[in-house]
């Protein structure tokens, strides 16, 4: 197979290139993953991130094909050749597909991704009804892989001041949790010109998902709960 | 709801939305049944008080929308801030002028 990959070391000073290599699948390859790693025993400069190979770590996002997705879970069969890949878009490259994900992380610290206390701790465990545990479904699937954030053209424009849709999909998650204590202060912050309201419901965040989840539905939730507060 | 928050930007977009398809409707099933059937008829509608208040309430309407759709662009597009609000002023200024202009015609023909 061929694949066409985005090469780039900011230290050497030279400027990013398109590097070409073939690789035979061997039996057994399923994902695009396998490729690269692959590609990577002939060629061990070629730097990428990847651990648990099966989706769960959310580590090996990246663009392929112009559309971001994670290596370990894109099947081999029916990828269009060359098949090209590039880091995630819209976040400074470390090396090669390696990007940093500095401002993503700092994005999602910033919605407090931790419950708060509502009052005295229980004396057991906080319990949550079946209906209410419900609620987080769709939500705390998300593996911050970023594909989403990195998709989206409002976090293209203003990375630093929109939040981006994993960060929101997470800041619902806690909002709609009954356990948290800190509603109102969400939508607080929340209630931005940027943080949220960057948003324009372009939803490539939910086309993106490799788990499936639909971040501009939570937006939507999150824009709700604000208005259904408000009135 | 906080006045400077970014909901009510976003929730006056969408008022304005929902009542300018409604006014386009209405425009649209007159024009399908004849209700207006023609310049005279229009004419005198919008010169009326009831339709010279609709017209405009309809038309700031769109300014608002517009206002913020333009914001929305330039928020994105535009870093610089002085450039920003040089901006933004320009498009306040044309779009308030055109909705004066747009009094001073309603009234000159409703009362003269
Ligand atoms: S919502 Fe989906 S695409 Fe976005 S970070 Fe979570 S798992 Fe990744
Ligand atoms: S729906 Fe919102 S968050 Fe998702 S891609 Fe579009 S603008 Fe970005
Ligand atoms: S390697 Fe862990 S998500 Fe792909």
């Amino acid at each position: 197979m061929h694949l066409r990959i985005y090469r780039y070391d900011p230290h050497s000073g030279s400027a990013p290139t398109m590097q070409d290599y073939t690789v035979e699948p061997e039996a057994g390859d399923r994902k695009l993953l396998d490729l690269l790693v692959r590609v990577k025993s002939v060629d061990d400069s070629l730097s990428f991130r990847r651990s648990c190979r099966e989706g769960i770590c959310g580590s090996d996002g990246m663009n392929i094909n112009g559309r971001n997705g994670l290596a370990c879970l894109t099947p081999i069969d029916g990828l269009a050749e060359p098949v090209t890949i590039r880091p995630l878009p819209g976040l400074p490259v470390v090396r090669d597909l390696i990007v940093d994900m500095t401002q993503f992380f700092t994005h999602y610290s910033a919605i407090k991704p931790y419950l708060i206390e509502k009052g005295p701790p229980p004396e057991r465990e906080r319990l949550q009804t079946p209906v209410d545990r419900e609620k987080l479904d769709g939500l705390y699937e998300c593996i911050l892989c970023a594909c989403c954030s990195t998709f989206c053209p409002s976090f293209w424009w203003n990375p630093d001041k929109f939040l981006g849709p994993a960060a929101l999909l997470q800041a619902y998650r806690f909002i709609v949790d009954s356990r948290d204590g800190a509603t109102a202060e969400r939508l607080d912050y929340l209630d931005d010109v940027y943080r949220l309201f960057r948003c324009r419901s372009i939803m490539n965040c939910t086309e993106v998902c490799p788990k499936g989840l639909s971040p501009s539905h939570a937006i939507e939730q999150i824009r709700q709960a604000l208005l259904s507060r408000s009135l | 709801m906080r006045v400077f928050s970014g909901q009510v930007p976003w929730l006056l977009q969408r008022l304005t939305a929902l009542f300018l398809i409604a006014a386009l409707l209405v425009i649209f099933i007159a024009l399908l049944f004849g209700v207006l059937p023609d310049y005279a008829s229009w004419r005198a509608f919008v010169t009326s008080s009831h339709g010279a208040t609709i017209v405009f309430v309809s038309y700031l309407a769109v300014c608002t929308h517009a206002w913020i759709g333009v914001r929305d662009v330039l928020l994105d597009y535009v870093k610089p801030l002085p450039l920003r609000l040089l901006l933004l002023m320009a498009i306040s200024v044309l779009l308030a002028a055109t909705a004066i202009r747009l009094l001073l015609v309603l009234g000159a023909a409703l009362f003269v």
